[in-house]
């Protein structure tokens, strides 16, 4: 058998039932399998449609565009506070049920130092556990447990879009409208893969600016794009 | 609960605040200034009376149906219009399925004063019996997508759709008279509702201490602590105010919205007319490809004299259609000279008989046949009522006829004088079958 038989699949379009990995000829190393993505028996089967993904060396993820959230662990996400109770925060991240962010779960979070967020607080977190059944549970400090911009998000604008804009904008090389506002103005942004966008910049004009030219953004092409926000800054200057 | 927690739409404190900040410095979030629409998007299906608005997100569907009902018995000549709304759950997490809201009830009442005790809506001219059979107009609305200010765009889809729906024409006949005869849209061409004016809703909301916006989004009515809808035509006439709950507004800000929404009501009734306007000649223009295959069957049979027979009729009910806003004496004199025209009338299709050798049988019932299974209203009683009938039967062609000449000129008067022949000899068959009925009931 062909040892990557996966790759006629690779950046190609799937949908749910495809078999895309037979586990059994591949006994000796270990894969890592992102959203989308489910082991039964010996194969790989997806779950979700979208485009199967691959990076070297061993994980695979389906990637696509909804307006909801499935969480996955290691996901960043902006979650609206929506409830406090006396060990956690009940935050919602657009998924199926709210998660939970413990209130210990900050760099140097004690009993003592329980941070003070009201209800409709927006936050930037990290997916630490993510089962189907369960809550998903939240953290606000990276893997070697430092505070590391995560957190609560004062001020600023945010809006919801897709999780496919999200990804866009996240993607590197830098998306071409974040270049190219970026080169005329200043402006703070914060990209939760569950397709929450958060912007701050000193002048609301710069904010809604901003923000309009993302929404815009998600149908067009990277030359489109380039053109859109060409067009939008002649405006404005 | 927790399934709820996570279903319901909620905003963040960062957006409540800056939505008011923004608004301090006359921005909105979505790059409008405090006084603009968003940009409004008409559209209709290809059934008459059913219109898809479209206000930025904001998406709704309506259309309009009638039925032959029991008027109220306290108020025997004028038909009904009534308002409906659905609130789909599609269109936001908070409606839920079933019973209505107070926010769908809310919208429906606002739609409702306007159209109606405004009397938008002739409600009389659907009056087809008095006490007995009137029209009943039913208005359903469909909320598709809630990007916020439901009310204005409910209110142009509304308008849009009474402005393009037309109800069957029904005539009245059998025995004693009074006995309801609808007739098919392929027979007659339905009438259209008549609507004196057009009642716009615009809808202010009041943010903070003493900032207003129109048209207000979704977010702003999260934020927003009062809002007031204002309904008025282009004429500049309130028709009906609606201010629920909330910030207190002063009488010198109701003022200044009643001024701005008058020009924005001006704005909308000219892109509903010129929108409808388009919608009707494109209607037209289908009729007319419609009816090519009927016409075809009829080129075969140059009758000159049936011709003749329908331009006078043509002329006739042109006559008729200006006594109508004459005194009564003169109406007194001219419906005697209608009843001797229709006699002389009763003469016109009876030279023209399938019996005499004028026509071939065949070739009618041919034309009859190519009809397919169109339901011909027969009447087979009371001739002197079908001939009125004929008579006003070309009313609503002669409507027909400004549109169409607007478009083409050449062939259209030739065409439509075909269309009436078939028409015509579908009615010798009633007489046929009535002459039929009585030489049985001789023998």
């Amino acid at each position: 058998m062909d040892p990557k038989p996966s790759m006629t699949f690779i950046d190609k379009p799937v949908i749910p039932g495809d078999v895309i990995l037979d586990v059994s000829a591949m006994m000796d190393q270990t894969i890592k399998l992102g959203g989308g993505l489910q082991q039964d028996h010996d194969t790989i089967t997806v779950i979700k449609a979208g485009i199967l993904r691959f990076s070297e060396p061993n994980k695979y993820w389906i990637e696509s565009s909804h307006k909801r959230f499935i969480p996955t662990v290691g996901d960043t996400v902006l979650g609206i506070v929506v409830d406090k109770r006396a060990d956690s925060f009940f935050v919602d991240i657009k998924g199926p049920m709210v998660a939970f962010l413990p209130v210990l779960a900050f760099e140097g979070g004690t009993r003592r130092n329980i941070p003070k967020y009201e209800v409709g607080a927006l936050i930037y977190a990290r997916i630490v556990n993510a089962n189907t059944g369960m809550n998903p549970e939240l953290s606000c400090m990276d893997a070697s447990g430092k505070a590391a911009e995560f957190g609560l998000l004062k001020d600023g604008y945010m809006f919801e879009s897709s999780t496919g804009l999200s990804r866009m904008l996240l993607s590197s090389p830098t998306c071409p409208v974040l270049e190219g506002l970026g080169k005329k103005l200043a402006f703070e942004i914060a990209v939760g893969l569950n397709g929450r966008v958060w912007v701050n910049a000193e002048h609301p004009s710069s904010i809604i600016l901003v923000a309009n030219a993302i929404m815009n953004s998600e149908s067009l092409t990277p030359v489109q794009q380039k053109i859109m926000v060409e067009r939008l800054l002649d405006r404005v200057n | 609960m927790e399934q709820r927690l996570g279903n319901t739409w909620r905003m963040t404190v960062n957006e409540k605040k800056f939505i008011e900040s923004a608004l301090e410095s006359e921005l909105r979030v979505d790059g409008r200034r405090p006084f603009d629409y968003r940009t409004l998007t008409i559209k209709f299906a290809r059934e008459d009376g059913s219109s898809e608005v479209q206000l930025g997100q904001t998406h709704v569907m309506s259309f309009v149906t009638s039925q032959l009902v029991q008027p109220y018995r306290d108020r025997p000549n004028e038909g009904t219009l009534s308002v409906f709304t659905e609130f789909s759950p599609m269109a936001d997490p908070s409606f839920e399925a079933g019973r209505p809201s107070e926010s769908a009830v809310e919208l429906g009442r606002i739609i409702d004063r306007g159209l109606r005790e405004s009397r938008a809506v002739d409600t009389e001219s659907l009056c087809v019996v008095s006490g007995k059979w009137v029209w009943s107009i039913r208005l359903d609305l469909h909320i598709l997508d809630n990007g916020g200010n439901l009310v204005d765009a409910a209110n142009i889809a509304a308008l849009a759709a009474l402005l393009t729906f037309r109800r069957p024409e029904c005539t009245l006949g059998g025995d004693d008279g009074q006995e309801v005869i609808l007739h098919p849209p392929e027979v007659r061409e339905p009438l259209p509702l008549i609507i004196h004016h057009l009642p716009i809703a615009v809808t202010f909301a009041f943010i903070g201490e003493e900032l207003m916006v129109i048209d207000p989004t979704h977010h702003e009515e999260a934020v927003m602590g009062g809002r007031m809808s204002v309904t008025l035509n282009a004429n500049g006439d309130v028709c009906a105010i609606q201010k629920a709950g909330g910030h207190g507004v002063m009488q010198g800000v109701v003022m200044q919205c009643l001024r701005i929404a008058s020009v924005k009501a001006g704005d909308i009734t000219s892109k509903i007319k010129t929108v409808v306007e388009s919608y009707k000649t494109e209607r037209a223009l289908r009729m007319v490809k419609r009816h090519a295959p009927s016409n075809a069957v009829d080129v075969n049979e140059p009758d000159q004299k049936a011709k003749q027979i329908l331009e006078g009729q043509k002329l006739k009910s042109e006559e008729c259609s200006v006594s109508q806003s004459d005194d009564m004496d003169v109406e007194q004199d001219r419906i005697n000279k209608r009843s001797k025209k229709n006699r002389s009338f009763t003469g016109g299709p009876s030279s023209w008989d399938p019996y005499s050798e004028g026509v071939n049988t065949d070739e009618l019932e041919a034309t009859l046949a190519s009809r397919g299974s169109v339901a011909v209203p027969m009447n087979l009683d009371n001739l002197g009522d079908n001939i009125r009938d004929e008579t006003k039967s070309d009313e609503p062609l002669s409507d027909v006829n400004p549109v169409s000449s607007s478009t083409d000129t050449a062939g259209k008067e030739m065409s439509i004088s075909r269309e009436k022949t078939l028409q015509d000899a579908v009615k010798p068959k009633n007489k046929r079958e009535k002459k039929k009925s009585s030489k049985i009931a001789a023998v």
